[in-house]
């Protein structure tokens, strides 16, 4: 028997947190040794994912390092997980983030560091399982489980309207993914009408035939729970609060990785089980992606608050992302899953940045800003390629998976894709325009004079996010190789069981058989 | 001899009642006798009894049952039973309360409750509820000196009489039709007659009893002013107890005797469902006292297990005894820190006197937390196998729309159960509210409550497999 490494990453965390509960002392004497152990743990679990990485066989499109265990057996309920091509590197970007979002705490967090180290830790572990389970059930208590850390994190160590933003954000996305409950114990109740026997096995209830106006309902309530946490327009109010008001951890985290629970879903779920329903509602899913691309880059244009530019800036980024999926070809959804680390690793290096600056003046105002690059040449440089990489300059990771995106859209329906690409304009608009108040001209603020570069542990923080940008955006290939397989079978057996899509992808094109532009490159 | 066997388990209790009052009566004033220790050892003497009759299906008198179903439901009760004396210790002394009363009357009531829940005549049935009423009536009153406390058991003995009364109509009703009390024979002479108008009112008036004590809408009055009034300890046994064994005659009467008659009942029950779910919820949002929110969220929880019942298949029965059981740990754990913090001077029971409660009493406020998150129905706590258990018995059954119903008033209520959340994580306290030190024996109850919360949460396959097991005879 092999090592249970996927476990392991659900329950290391854990073990973490419980090893920090038992740190005695004070708040003085607890907080130094309470963040190392937390560091030390997600350093050891991103070592973890890496290991997963180098053992993972790109060429398969099977689920791998399966592990099974049967859970509440009456009712086919499983500890089922599995890492596809899909869900891989979200691994690796959650082991990747949450040390430097522990990291960007070191300082600001001062005040019950060990309840803060701990819910980090619980987070975690709820991120990881979400994006290994493959049993419905299992998927469906993490997801919820999620939850709670996060409120926590919010309530306790946010900023002033810090309350209102976690109660809107537990309960929205609460309210949101209790529909999709009914709908998968639906699910199990139909694989015990038609076979026998409860499941809430993934890989089985693909296979599953579901009546079509079950499809619709099953459909909706999966994509209620999915665009609420990505989140789509118009259900994003909850967003901005939440990120405005989350420590910058938080933000990153929530940013980083939880967004992208619910473009995930869609891709996991969503589209696979219920294919025709799927194709029914994509345009509408990608009609609002759209609306969500324009509208969160004109939204973020006017904020004066950094921090809620690169929150709407979220909105519209993975706008892009579910405009992929919804165009179900290979190229849409590769580009998808792309986007989502890309994402990650850039809004995540913003939100450490704009925390690196709040942590400074103890204001997000751009206006409060001005004429940095004098005072803390490091940081604008850091700050400039970061912001290079959310707006998809070529060379930086945002390039590549917006362009797949756009090119999987244009095959699927061009106008989508017309309409999005104002995206990324309007996304150079803002993000350069912020960069430059915050950042050129004269130091307009006397307070801004004095400010420090980059310390020791900000260096440490920002220069593996700033390589990551750069190693995604020059080789593409290592990070798309792994994804292909899984996502290409995706959109095989998708076009299988939904007829009435678009079928572009079937018949030649001028962009030709290859399934994806980019990857086949020797 | 053998006859007796089934109701071993109440005997037991019940002897350990006696023994409480006789202690009571020899007891020096001033002198502290461990009296609770008599119920515990009653209380362990009726858990050995469950044990060993635990699928031998044995029946005393032919008028109670100890078959698994109601084994199981005396096995809630026990717990029930051992967390509150664990609780209400601090309460007997700060409040200076007669010991040797309160606990004989606890145990009484749980005798009752135990009787209540394996009772296969309604006769006895009726019986058992006027039992565990009357102590329980006693016990909410038990604070004489209190205007509130006197208030409100009056106000539930009120109601409760009346209820009663009904109860008792309904029997007579049904007795008159079928010429018993018996649930079986009750059974077979519906099943082989069509339904007379006269029946459909027994079986309302029955319903009428049934929903008063289990707190559905609309005969819930009376809940929230006896919880706030009643100490929190008693509170916390009341809402759990009393509703397993309501719950529990409710299930076994409906399902067997008025079962032929579904068809006229499940749409009736359909709406008091509903109604409990959405009132308890709704109203509950509104309180700032904790324990008459607390008391709302017990109604909320009535409503669910209606679901359950309304079900009626497998999987229904199934999840009634699993959600007793969790509600019950879950419930009078949140009662238990209630009662924890209730202070000689000032009973501390205002949403706003939580605010800070992290900062004084850290473990009390992490408790809470896993009780109210249990209770909203949050992964991986035992509350939220519980619902899911609920509403797949609902899905399966077709009742789709009270799953809908279901799962959107569950998210109403996670709203006030994180009020006080709020309160304790992320308010600061502005005046420091005195809360008393921590016994240690309550402590440990509270702690084993929450393990437990987890392990249901997490592993609950043996529960589940032993529910299951134990409606397959029903």
């Amino acid at each position: 028997m092999h090592f249970p490494i996927l476990t392991s990453l659900i329950v290391l965390p854990v073990a973490g947190a419980i090893l920090v509960l038992f740190v005695r002392g004070d708040e003085e004497q607890s907080a130094p040794f309470v963040r190392k152990i937390a560091l030390t743990v997600s350093v050891l679990i991103f070592a973890e994912t890496l290991l997963l990485w180098s053992r993972f066989d790109p060429s398969s499109a099977d689920f791998q390092f399966v592990e099974r265990h049967a859970w509440i057996p009456a009712f086919g309920i499983q500890y089922f997980v599995g890492v596809d091509g899909i869900s891989l590197l979200l691994l690796v970007l959650t082991g990747f983030l949450t040390p430097l979002a522990l990291l960007s705490s070191w300082e600001s967090v001062h005040e019950k560091t060990k309840a803060f180290s701990i819910f980090m830790l619980l987070l975690e572990s709820a991120m990881m399982g979400v994006f290994i389970s493959l049993d419905l059930f299992l998927f469906y208590v993490l997801w919820d489980a999620m939850l709670v850390p996060m409120y926590f994190l919010i309530g306790i160590w946010g900023y002033d309207r810090r309350i209102y933003a976690a109660v809107k954000f537990i309960l929205y996305t609460m309210a949101a993914s209790v529909m999709m409950l009914l709908a998968i114990l639906g699910m199990a109740w139909l694989h015990l009408t038609t076979t026998g026997s409860y499941s809430f096995d993934l890989l089985r209830l693909y296979d599953l035939k579901v009546p079509p106006h079950l499809q619709f309902w099953f459909f909706l309530a999966f994509a209620l729970a999915f665009a609420v946490k990505v989140p789509l327009f118009p259900f994003h109010t909850w967003l901005p609060d939440a990120h405005v008001e989350a420590p910058t951890a938080g933000s990153v985290i929530l940013a980083g990785v939880m967004l992208k629970m619910g473009t995930y879903g869609f891709v996991r779920f969503a589209f696979p089980l219920f294919p025709e329903a799927a194709s029914f509602f994509s345009p509408a899913l990608a009609m609002l992606a759209v609306v969500g691309i324009v509208y969160g880059a004109l939204v973020a244009m006017v904020q004066p608050d950094m921090k809620k530019l690169v929150a709407y800036s979220s909105v519209s980024h993975l706008g892009f992302v579910v405009l992929g999926i919804a165009a179900m070809n290979t190229q849409g959804v590769q580009g998808a899953v792309y986007q989502m680390l890309n994402h990650g690793v850039s809004t995540g290096g913003l939100f450490l940045i704009v925390g690196m600056l709040s942590d400074r003046r103890h204001t997000r105002q751009i206006s409060e800003f001005g004429g940095l690059k004098k005072v803390t040449p490091h940081l604008v440089a850091a700050f400039l390629i970061v912001t290079l990489s959310s707006i998809g300059l070529p060379g930086l990771n945002g390039f590549v998976g917006e362009f797949l995106i756009l090119l999987g859209a244009f095959r699927w329906d061009p106008r989508m894709a017309a309409f999005a690409a104002t995206g990324v304009v309007l996304s150079a608009t803002y993000m350069l325009w912020m960069f430059q108040r915050v950042n050129y001209g004269p130091v307009t603020n006397e307070k801004n004079t004095r400010l420090a570069d980059l310390g020791r542990r900000e260096r440490a923080i920002i220069v593996p996010i700033i390589a990551l940008a750069v190693l995604m955006g020059v080789l593409p290939n290592l990070f798309l190789r792994p994804i292909e397989p899984s996502v290409a079978r995706l959109v095989n057996r998708f076009h299988q069981n939904a007829p009435a899509h678009l079928q572009v992808d079937a018949r030649p094109s001028a962009i030709g058989h290859q399934p994806s532009a980019i990857s086949h490159q020797p | 001899m053998s006859s007796l066997n089934a109701i071993v388990p109440m005997a037991c209790v019940t002897a350990a009642a006696i023994a409480a009052m006789v202690a009571e009566a020899f007891r020096d004033p001033g002198e502290r006798m461990p009296i609770a220790g008599l119920g515990l050892v009653g209380l362990v003497g009726a858990a050995i009894a469950t044990v060993l009759l635990w699928n031998h299906n044995t029946s005393s008198f032919g008028l109670v049952v100890a078959d698994d179903f109601g084994l199981f439901v005396t096995g809630i009760l026990i717990v029930v039973g051992l967390l509150s004396l664990a609780i209400s210790g601090p309460t007997i002394d700060r409040e200076r309360l007669p010991a040797g009363e309160y606990y004989a009357l606890m145990l009484f009531a749980t005798a009752g409750m135990m009787l209540m829940a394996t009772a296969s005549d309604l006769l006895v049935i009726f019986l058992a509820l006027e039992v565990l009423s009357l102590a329980v009536y006693v016990l909410t009153g038990i604070r004489r000196e209190s205007p509130a406390a006197t208030e409100a058991a009056f106000k539930y003995f009120l109601l409760g009489a009346f209820s009663s009364a009904f109860f008792l109509y309904g029997i007579a009703f049904s007795y008159g039709l079928t010429g018993s009390t018996r649930l079986d024979s009750i059974r077979g002479l519906t099943a082989s007659q069509a339904p007379a108008p006269m029946q459909l009112l027994a079986v309302g008036l029955v319903l009428v009893g049934f929903a008063f004590k289990v707190s559905a809408v609309p005969f819930h009055m009376w809940t929230p002013d006896a919880y706030e009034g009643a100490p929190p300890a008693v509170a916390g046994f009341m809402s759990t107890g009393v509703k397993a064994a309501a719950f529990a005659a409710f299930v076994r009467v409906f399902l067997s005797a008025f079962e032929p008659l579904r068809g006229q009942w499940s749409d009736v029950l359909w709406l008091i469902a509903a109604a409990t779910m959405i009132v308890g919820t709704v109203v509950g949002v509104a309180q700032s006292n904790v324990k008459r929110m607390l008391a709302y969220s017990s109604i909320a929880h009535g409503g669910y297990l209606l679901i359950a019942l309304l079900s009626a298949n497998d999987v229904g029965k199934g999840a009634v005894l699993f959600y007793l059981l969790t509600y019950a740990i879950t419930n009078i754990g949140a009662f238990g820190v209630v009662a924890l913090l209730d202070n000689a001077s000032r009973p501390n029971d205002r949403v706003a006197d939580y605010a800070g409660l992290w900062n004084d009493h850290a473990a009390l406020a992490a408790l809470m937390t896993v009780f109210l998150l249990s209770l909203g129905g949050f992964p991986p706590m035992a509350g939220f196998i519980a619902k899911w258990y609920v509403f797949s018995a609902a899905v399966k059954a077709g009742y789709s729309g009270l799953a809908i119903i279901g799962v959107l008033t569950s998210v109403i209520s996670v709203f006030f159960y994180l009020r006080i959340v709020v309160m304790m994580y992320m308010t600061p306290g502005n005046t420091p509210a005195q809360f008393p030190a921590v016994p240690k024996i309550a402590g440990a109850a509270l702690v084993v409550s929450a393990i437990l919360i987890f392990y249901l949460g997490l592993l609950p396959t043996r529960v589940l497999d032993w529910a299951a097991a134990s409606i397959s005879a029903f």
